[in-house]
C-alpha cells in the first residue's frame, strides 16, 4: 500500500513540488528564483508571486513525471498555507485547492515551519522522535522541543532579526551579491574567525535559548565603516569568518545546550542556514562530542522544498473534500509559531 | 459541452456556468471579506446549485486582467489548477473587454463603450471600444494602465463615449463622455468572459498586469539615471 502526497511549497522564492510515499522521496522539484531576485538585493514580493504564477503547474507535472505517477495515484495534496510572502502563498493555495477539489481529494494545510523540522524525518536520515530542532533561515531562528512530530514545542527563538537576514545584510556590507549565503561562506574559508570579536547574540545573558542578531549586523557596519573602503577590501576573508562564526556558533551552542536541558538523545537542523557549512561542522562536532544522534539534512532538504511539506502533512490533519475550498493562505505565524 | 467561466480580477468577483444554448447559471460576488480569495468557495456552490460536478466541464474561461494582481492571480491558479487536474483546456479572456461587451448595450449609434476598472493609486485600467452590429467590439483606444484626466483627453479625440465600470467615476468628464446609464451592468461578467471568447477566439493564460512590480519600475529608472547622456 502507498500512501502518496503531492505537496507543494511556494511560500517565498521557491516554486516546488514534491510526491512523497511516507518517508520515501519519489520527487523533488525546485524552480529557484534566486537569480531573478538578485537584480533586487533581496527578495521582491510581486516578482516573487508573479514567477509562482508561471512556474507551479509545470512543476507539479515535473514532480509526478519524475516520481512516475499520476495525479490519480495521489492520496492526498498538501501545501503551504502560513507564514510568508502572501502573494506568494496563494498563488500555490489557490493551486494545491483547485487539484484537490476536481479530483476529489483531501487537502493538507502545512505550516511551513513545521515543514523544516519534519524534513529530517525523511530517509535516509529518518529520525524518530524525541530530539531537539533548530530552524534557521531568511525569515526565521528558532528551537523547538519535539518530543511528537505533531506538535513541535518553542524553546527559544530570535528577539530581532533572522540569522539569515544577519547573513544577507552582512554578506552587502561585504559587497557579495544576493543571496549572500553561499559567497559569505565562501569567503569565509579564506579567513580567520577570530581576527575580529563580534558580539554574539545574547552572551552572557543567563542560560536562555532565545537569539538576537540585530547587534552584530550594526557592528559589521561600524567596522566596515572604520577600516574604509581599503583596509574593509583588504580584510574581507577575516571579515566574513568572524561575522559568520558569530552568526552560526551560537545556533549550534544553543541548539546543544536545548538538547541538555532537555535530556534529548538527538538533535536535528533545517533552513536556508543549515545549508552552512560552518554551522554543520559545529554541529557534528558538539554532537559527537556528547554522544547525541545528529541529524543534518542534504542541503536541498534545508533550504525550501516541497518534500518537507509532503513529511509534515504525515503530521497534520487533513482537511476532506470539499471543506476546504474556503480556507486561505495566512502571512503570519501563529502565537507560537507553528499551526499543527 | 459545459464551460465554467471566472474572474477575480476586481473586488466583484464573477463565476458562471455556460452550456450549449447559452448562460446556465451566473454568480456575483459582491464586495465580501477575502473578494477573490473565495472563488473557489464560489465555484463549489455554483456547481452544487446546477447539479454539475467538476467532471462534467469541459473547458475553463479565466479573465485574465487587467485589475488587482492577486485576485488576478487567483483567478488563473485556481483555472489552472482545475484545468491541470482535469485534463481540459483553459482560455484566457480580457476582464476589460468582459465589462466593455456588457456595459456596450447603453451605447447609442455612434458612441464608444469605455470600460474602466479602478486601478489604485490614481490610476485606471481602460480602453474603448465601438461596438458593431453583430454585437462585437473593435478596439480604438488599447488597454492600459491611465493617468483618469489623460484618459479623459484621450477618450475626447476619440468621439463621443459611455464610460461604464468601477473606475468610471474616477475620469473627470469631458464634453463627449458620459456615464453610462443606471441599470447598465458595470461590473466583470464570467458570461461575458466566454462570449468575448467566442468572437475574438481566447487570449493565452498570462496575466494581464498592465504595470510593472513597484521594485522592477524604481529599477529601471535608476538604470535610466545611469545610462551615459
Ligand atoms: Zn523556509
Amino acid at each position: 500500500m502507498t500512501d502518496l502526497v503531492l505537496a507543494i511549497e511556494t511560500s517565498c522564492d521557491e516554486t516546488a513540488a514534491a510526491v512523497v510515499d511516507g518517508r520515501r522521496i519519489l520527487s523533488s522539484i525546485v524552480a529557484s528564483q534566486a537569480e531573478l531576485h538578485s537584480v533586487y538585493g533581496g527578495v521582491v514580493p510581486e516578482v516573487a508571486a508573479r514567477h509562482h504564477l508561471t512556474t507551479v503547474n509545470a512543476v507539479v507535472d515535473e514532480a509526478l513525471r519524475e516520481a512516475g505517477v499520476s495525479l490519480n495515484d495521489i492520496a492526498r495534496i498538501a501545501v503551504t498555507r502560513r507564514p510568508g510572502l502572501i502573494g506568494a502563498l496563494l498563488v500555490g493555495v489557490a493551486t494545491a485547492k483547485a487539484l484537490a477539489y476536481a479530483t476529489g481529494k483531501d487537502l493538507v494545510m502545512v505550516d511551513h515551519l513545521h515543514g523544516h523540522i519534519a524534513a529530517v524525518w525523511l530517509e535516509p536520515l529518518a529520525l524518530d522522535a524525541p530530539f531537539v530542532a533548530l530552524t534557521a533561515s531568511g525569515g526565521h531562528t528558532r528551537i523547538d522541543l519535539v518530543e511528537d512530530y505533531a506538535a513541535p514545542q518553542l524553546l527559544g527563538q530570535t528577539l530581532d532579526d533572522a540569522a539569515g537576514e544577519a547573513i544577507d545584510k552582512g554578506a552587502r556590507l561585504l559587497g557579495i551579491p544576493y543571496p549572500g549565503g553561499p559567497g559569505l561562506e565562501q569567503l569565509a574559508r579564506e579567513g580567520d574567525s577570530s581576527a575580529f570579536d563580534f558580539p554574539v547574540g545574547l552572551r552572557g545573558r543567563g542560560p536562555g535559548l532565545d537569539f538576537s542578531y540585530a547587534g552584530v549586523k550594526t557592528a559589521l557596519l561600524y567596522v566596515v565603516r572604520d577600516l574604509g573602503e581599503e583596509g574593509t577590501a583588504a580584510r574581507r576573508a577575516d571579515l566574513a569568518a568572524s561575522y559568520q562564526e558569530a552568526i552560526v556558533r551560537p545556533l549550534a551552542d544553543r541548539l546543544l545546550r536545548a538538547a541538555e536541558i532537555h535530556g534529548m538523545p538527538a538533535i536535528s537542523i533545517g533552513g536556508g542556514v543549515a545549508a552552512n557549512g560552518r554551522l554543520r561542522q559545529l554541529v557534528e562536532e558538539g554532537a559527537s562530542a556528547r554522544g547525541l544522534r545528529v541529524a543534518i539534512p542534504d542541503r536541498s532538504l534545508c533550504t525550501d522544498n516541497a518534500a518537507m511539506i509532503g513529511a509534515a502533512a504525515a503530521f497534520t490533519p487533513a482537511i476532506p473534500w470539499p471543506h476546504y475550498v474556503g480556507e486561505d493562505a495566512i502571512a503570519t505565524a501563529p502565537p507560537g509559531g507553528i499551526a499543527a | 459541452m459545459i464551460t465554467f467561466a471566472l474572474d477575480t480580477a476586481t473586488p466583484t468577483p464573477s463565476l458562471a456556468l455556460v452550456g450549449d444554448d447559452g448562460v446556465i447559471a451566473e454568480l456575483w460576488l459582491g464586495r465580501v471579506p477575502g473578494g477573490g480569495r473565495r472563488v473557489l468557495e464560489a465555484a463549489h456552490h455554483l456547481l452544487g446549485a446546477c447539479g454539475v460536478v467538476p467532471g462534467d466541464l469541459s473547458q475553463i474561461v479565466v479573465g485574465v486582467g487587467p485589475g488587482g494582481f492577486t485576485g488576478i492571480r487567483i483567478g488563473i491558479a485556481t483555472a489552472l489548477g482545475l484545468g491541470q487536474a482535469l485534463g481540459i483546456p483553459v482560455h484566457g479572456a480580457s476582464s476589460l473587454e468582459a465589462l466593455a461587451l456588457g456595459a456596450s448595450v447603453a451605447c447609442r449609434e455612434g458612441e464608444l463603450i469605455a470600460p474602466v476598472i479602478d486601478a489604485r493609486r490614481r490610476e485606471v485600467f481602460a480602453g474603448a471600444y465601438a461596438p458593431d452590429a453583430e454585437g462585437g467590439l473593435r478596439q480604438v483606444i488599447a488597454p492600459a494602465a491611465w493617468d483618469p484626466a489623460a484618459f479623459s483627453l484621450a477618450l475626447g479625440k476619440a468621439g463621443p463615449a459611455v464610460l461604464a465600470g468601477d473606475g468610471a467615476l474616477l475620469v473627470p468628464a469631458g464634453l463627449a463622455a458620459r456615464m453610462a446609464p443606471d441599470g447598465t451592468v458595470q461590473r466583470v461578467s464570467a458570461a461575458q468572459l466566454v462570449a468575448r471568447v467566442a468572437q475574438v477566439g481566447p487570449l493565452p493564460v498570462l496575466p494581464s498586469y498592465l504595470r510593472l512590480p513597484d521594485a522592477e519600475e524604481k529599477r529601471l529608472e535608476r538604470l535610466a539615471a545611469e545610462a551615459p547622456a
